[in-house]
């Protein structure tokens, strides 16, 4: 059928709809709630379209075309219109950031991944390059809202496996809804509530294990405002890379799209959006493969002891011990998760190199595990897993063990060489209906750890073997004649354990998944419990007598600690760690009472540790306070002061306001924050200072703006300003320090880098100020800002990203770590 | 509901006779769980009717088969939206679906549906049987036949009366309800329900029919009309109105969600004395998007009480923002209680009475009202004898001694 879009004539198909029509033809309508593999909803109201015949504004997603119709999807009152209705949606979701002025400039200031306990804007938001509300409302010009932003406060969901979500978010497309239908068949989430509370939940606030979701992720991958997330990659950010290649956790060989960031796995996906994959696939790859105790070197046994070695000496201590054991005293023990490519090398050495009829390939059983004895004239043998009874490996005289992960079998090992696995090669494996599929590599292995294909054809050639010099998996492909695998995208079911929990592999050559991936053991399994998950309580003499949220993800916290409360001084701050293996972690004071013997101070959620403080409860104790540190602000009569403080800034000003108004100055405060729900300890401020200056971001509470911008328009009006001190995140402090220096107005500013013992010993704060290296624990942590080396900070600050990441997926979930003991087994 | 409650009978024949018409052979009654009696009394009507063979398998031995079903909603407002309706009786969340395809094409269980309100359907039977020249001889040109209205507030005789379409607002009014009461003036009159719209008094010679409504920016809806008078305080109703359709959004569509909110925001910042003039323009721009924008008629209509107060009360608004002045003496953050020192005689009523302790002064001295304590709750006003009436309100720059009823008891 033809009608006319725009002026435009175009023909549609029988059952399009006027969006589909006009996005073949290149016409662009913005939409939300609308996807690919979903039927029309009509929520979102952003495709609105005007049709002549057709009353008011109807959504072009859910009109159907038809002859002759004539529609427009460009004028001033529909653009008006969407504008509006945009508007609107930001104000339930942080748009601060949306609509800031320096965005530009913090984004590239800030690391390329940030954390946080709940998201209150884009700079701690990692879905800001996917986050399709962000896309739309640049593309509209949104730069104002209509009236303040009305964020609903509710605590960020995180106590479910492997998905986190955060309502604060939502803008109810409801394609979570919709897909989930779509993928399981039954309503596992659905819309609850009515009116302004509406919200995506489960029925009678059932957690998603118990309204029977199977974790297939589909609902986190169709979010387009960063609600839903996977708790594991949210961190990493967008990946830099997408590659699609084949899962080898079952051999139902699922095509998966893996994503890579800096290297690493990050995420993998299903390639075909309408089919989701299982548990396993979705969201155990990318913690499985960046495991932190990952095989990373070559280990060699020197007198009782395996130790780090070069490659070169591993392989040669290999060849060497392996020459004395040729012909079938030699056996090599793989399973078929290994590719047809390694295993064409593993036969070959075997039989050619090591003259041995004792190739053993184990294809696993429905749970993945593979097992067996050694064959019996067995002395020397080569594992590529944790095949074997230990007892039976004892008995011989040379062991090598080739693996991703360390287990009783390589610690009895003679030789360990750390294997690259699954998205870390290339290479062919087999389907369960032998249909041959691609292994593509989409991240570097850990450290040192070697394709298995390199690791053997080295050994062999090490022993004098000629015939194994390939270059690459693709030259075994050739000679083995395993050519043409496909990737299989054109599935029509999903897996079997996509629908049915239980029915997913528990290990992966000899190794059990869930003990690398936690979010695995919180699921059903078939026999009782394998891992006992118990939660150590924190000790020590550091009560926790007060906790708050008194800003989204600002959280105060009174601890009673007399001897720091005696001593503590303005500007000065603690080092805190939660229980006896956390990290220490340095704090601003807030506040402190002598008298009492207690001390306040004001956490950022920002990361595994003040994760870890904040979930604790009042009467907790901390395991140790260490303070006060630092050297205290110098505290004189220069006149005018001006104190701007962002964040947990604005706590940490209390005191220095309250000592500067003390020691006889004319106290101004700027206090900033991106909304006005984010503003807190304001009375406390007021009350402390001779003028407050509030600002956000959005406008929606004081001037509009950041605290430099308040301080400029300050000088710029000639005001007489004799000393600056900025306390907030290195960007805002930044910036502070940028953009006074042409008045040159002292600024000081209180450095936050990483800090480890606090008294100058480790170097972890190391700063450089002017030309000198200055220790911010010790030599701080207010320097001249204008001095300040602001992008070695920054650089300093997240030298240890990765780990980071990676720890917060090890970290117990809100559920597990608040109940202890969380299976079904009778413990 | 009053007609499925008096006369169930004519609902049900009525159903009957389109459901013969358009070949249906299923039919349900959908009545909120919260009307038990119209539910017994539809029971009772389809059991008889099942005795007498008016339904069920070949009707009268017509060949025409039909049943009834009631089916019970829990009370959501946006249930009486017919996609909405229809989701509900299949056992999904009411949640309104946009249109096309139509109900007539593809309703309940994917079936052709006509949904009609239980009025339309009850005067179905008399129009068969008298014809349709009868029916059109009441109401106007374009609005033909009856309306029955449900007549409230403040009015000196309240209840449901049936009118022809086309009298005007002073005939319901003055003439049918008696006008009202203790002669007040009559401030606007709200119809069509919590999405309908306020007509002022000026207008009340306007015949009540669909265009003559529609073009006052209000609707017929359900046939809810209060009647409001000078103690009424229109910005306040926009707010109490706003805040049910608030509340009983769906929460599907983002305009309608998010708009009724963010206009609920700004009344309720403006009763609070804490309103901007900018906040007008606003209110107008989101009740625009959300009347152009939202997905079905409960958002498309939920602006109609803001719009139609700002077009004709928006003097009340700017009063509101400007002198923190509500000259109906609603709004109670703009409402101070004061006593006059040359009328208060001492009595200790009013403190005797205070909840918060905010009144104080000697025996037989004028007493005084600590305006920091004070909640506003007006008990010194009810408690201050009338021979006396020494408490007073101010708001902004009018000031207001109670003008106090005297009762039949009191004349003799």
């Amino acid at each position: 059928m033809k009608l006319t879009i725009d002026g435009q004539s175009v023909t549609a198909k029988k059952g399009q709809t006027v969006l589909e029509c006009a996005k073949e033809n290149d016409i662009s309508i913005p939409n939300l709630c609308t996807h690919s593999s979903l039927s029309p909803f009509g929520a979102c109201r952003l495709c609105v379209v005007e049709i002549e015949g057709m009353r008011g504004y109807p959504t072009s997603c859910t009109t159907p075309a038809a002859e002759a119709m004539v529609v427009r999807t460009d004028t001033e009152a529909l653009l008006n219109l969407r504008r509006n209705i945009m508007a609107l949606m930001m104000l339930e979701h942080p748009s601060a950031c949306l609509v800031c002025g320096r965005r530009e400039q913090c984004e590239q200031f800030r690391p390329a991944a940030e954390k946080a306990g709940s998201t209150t804007g884009c700079h701690t938001c990692n879905s800001k390059e996917v986050c399709e509300l962000r896309i739309l409302s640049e593309d509209m010009g949104i730069t104002e809202l209509p009236v303040p932003p009305m964020y609903h406060e509710r605590p960020v969901e995180r106590s479910e496996p492997f998905m986190d979500r955060d309502l604060n978010l939502c803008i109810l497309c409801g394609r979570c809804v919709r897909i989930c239908k779509y993928h399981q068949g039954k309503a596992v989430i659905d819309f609850v509530g009515r009116g302004s509370q509406t919200c995506i939940g489960q029925a009678f606030g059932h957690s998603l294990l118990e309204a029977g979701c199977q974790f297939c992720g589909s609902c986190v991958d169709v979010c387009p405002a960063g609600s839903l997330a996977d708790r594991y990659a949210k961190w990493h950010g967008k990946p830099d890379s997408v590659t699609e290649s084949t899962c080898i956790f079952c051999d139902q060989a699922c095509a998966l799209a893996l994503g890579a960031g800096n290297e690493k796995l990050v995420t993998a996906q299903t390639v075909n959006e309408s089919i989701p994959v299982c548990v396993l696939g979705r969201f155990a790859i990318p913690e499985f493969l960046n495991g932190g105790d990952r095989l990373a070197t070559p280990h060699v046994r020197v007198s009782e002891v395996l130790r780090q070695v070069e490659w070169e000496e591993a392989l040669e201590k290999a060849a060497a011990e392996l020459s004395e054991f040729a012909g079938d005293s030699f056996a090599l023990i793989c399973d078929t998760t290994s590719t047809i490519e390694d295993r064409h090398i593993f036969k070959k050495f075997t039989s050619e190199v090591m003259k041995s009829k004792n190739y053993v390939e184990i294809e696993p059983d429905a749970r993945g595990v593979s097992r067996c004895s050694l064959p019996k004239s067995t002395k020397a043998a080569l594992l590529t897993g944790n095949y074997v009874d230990s007892a039976e490996l004892k008995q011989l005289e040379f062991l090598i063990v080739q693996d991703c992960y360390p287990t009783p079998a390589s610690e009895r090992a003679d030789v360990v060489f750390p294997a690259a696995i699954f998205a870390e090669v290339d290479g062919t494996i087999l389907d369960r209906s032998g249909q041959k599929r691609p292994l593509r590599k989409a991240c570097e292995p850990p450290g040192h750890a070697k394709p298995e294909w390199w690791i053997i054809s080295r050994v062999a050639e090490s022993m004098g073997a000629k015939g194994f010099d390939y270059e690459s998996a693709d030259a075994i492909a050739h000679e083995a004649g395993i050519l043409d695998a496909k990737l299989w995208v054109d599935r029509t079911d999903a897996p079997p354990a996509a629908t049915n929990l239980k029915l997913r592999r528990t290990y992966f050559r000899g190794h059990q998944i869930d003990e690398k991936v936690r979010g695995l053991r919180e699921l059903p399994v078939d026999d009782s419990c394998a891992l006992e998950v118990t939660t150590e309580k924190t000790e020590g003499a550091f009560q926790i007598l007060e906790k708050n949220e008194i800003a989204p993800n600002v959280h105060e916290i009174v601890i009673s600690a007399l001897e720091v409360a005696k001593k503590a001084l303005p500007g000065q701050f603690i080092i805190v760690m939660v229980d006896e293996k956390s990290e220490r972690v340095p704090y601003s004071l807030s506040g402190w009472d002598a008298e009492k013997g207690t001390i306040t101070m004001v956490v950022l959620e920002k990361g595994q540790s003040s994760r870890k403080l904040i979930l604790l409860d009042v009467n907790d104790k901390l395991a140790h306070v260490v303070g006060p540190l630092g050297v205290p602000l110098e505290i004189e009569n220069y006149g005018t002061v001006v104190l701007a403080a962002g964040c947990y800034g604005i706590a940490a000003i209390a005191p220095i306001a309250g000592a500067m108004k003390e020691a006889g100055n004319r106290v101004v405060v700027i206090s900033e924050a991106r909304s006005h729900y984010l503003h807190y300890y304001q009375d406390k401020l007021q009350s402390v200072c001779d003028q407050f200056v509030q600002t956000t971001i959005d406008g929606s509470m004081g001037t509009r703006g950041h605290a430099i911008d308040a301080l400029t328009q300050k000088l710029d009006a000639g005001e007489k300003i004799d000393r600056i001190i900025a306390i907030g995140c290195p960007f805002m402090m930044m910036m502070t320090a940028e953009e006074t220096k042409p008045y040159g107005v002292k600024t000081l500013a209180a450095l936050n880098p990483i800090m480890v013992d606090g008294t100058g010993m480790c170097g972890a704060c190391r700063v450089t100020v002017g030309d000198q290296m200055k220790f911010a624990c010790v030599d701080g942590p207010f320097f001249d800002a204008h001095q300040v080396d602001w992008d070695e900070l920054r650089d300093r600050r997240s030298a240890y990203s990765a780990e980071e990441i990676h720890s917060i997926g090890r970290t117990e979930s809100v559920a597990s770590s608040n109940s202890g003991h969380k299976c079904k087994c009778k413990h | 509901r009053s007609l499925i409650e008096g006369d169930p009978h004519a609902v049900l024949e009525g159903m009957l006779i389109a459901a013969f018409t358009l070949g249906a052979s299923q039919g349900y009654v959908y009545c909120r769980a919260e009307y038990p009696l119209a539910i017994h009394r539809l029971e009772v009507a389809i059991s008889q009717m099942r005795e007498l063979g008016l339904l069920g398998e070949d009707i009268q031995g017509s060949d025409f088969s039909f049943d009834l079903t009631i089916k019970k909603g829990a009370g959501a407002f946006v249930c009486g939206e017919e996609t909405a309706l229809i989701a509900s009786i299949e056992g999904r969340r009411g949640m309104p679906q946009p249109r096309p395809p139509f109900p007539a094409v593809s309703g309940l269980l994917g079936k052709p549906t006509v949904i009609q309100n239980v009025e339309s359907l009850g005067n179905l039977p008399s129009i068969l049987r008298n014809g349709a020249e009868w029916y059109g001889q009441y109401g106007t040109e374009s609005s033909k036949g009856t309306k029955t209205f449900a007549l409230a507030g403040k009015i000196e005789r309240t209840g449901l009366v049936e009118v022809p379409l086309g009298v005007t607002l002073r005939t319901i009014i003055d003439e049918i309800g008696g006008g009202v009461p203790d002669g007040k003036a009559l401030k606007a009159v709200q119809t069509g329900g919590p999405s309908g719209g306020c007509i002022p008094a000026e207008k009340m010679d306007l015949p009540v029919d669909y265009e003559a409504l529609t073009q006052a920016g209000c609707i017929m809806g359900s046939g809810g009309m209060v009647v409001l008078d000078e103690d009424s305080c229109m910005v306040d109703i926009a707010r109490y109105f706003l805040s049910f359709t608030q509340a009983e959004s769906c929460g599907k569509c983002a305009p309608c969600r998010v708009g009724t909110r963010a206009m609920l925001g700004i009344l309720e910042r403006i009763t609070a004395g804490e309103g901007e003039m900018a906040d007008l323009d606003k209110l107008e721009q989101i009740a625009q998007t959300v009347k152009d924008g939202s997905l079905c008629g409960l958002g498309q209509t939920a602006p109609n009480p803001v719009l139609t107060t700002l077009r004709y009360f928006r003097a009340e608004y700017e009063e509101h923002i400007e002198k923190a002045q509500c000259s109906a003496f609603v709004c109670g953050r703009m409402i101070s209680y004061h006593i006059d020192r040359d009328r208060c005689s001492g009595c200790g009523a009013c403190a005797r009475v205070c909840p918060v302790e905010a009144i104080s002064g000697e025996k037989k001295k004028p007493h005084v009202i600590d305006r920091e304590i004070c909640i506003q709750c007006g008990a010194c006003l009810g408690a201050c004898p009338s021979r006396f009436a020494a408490v007073f309100r101010r708001s902004g720059e009018l000031t207001r001694y109670e003008q106090r009823k005297i009762s039949k008891k009191d004349k003799k």
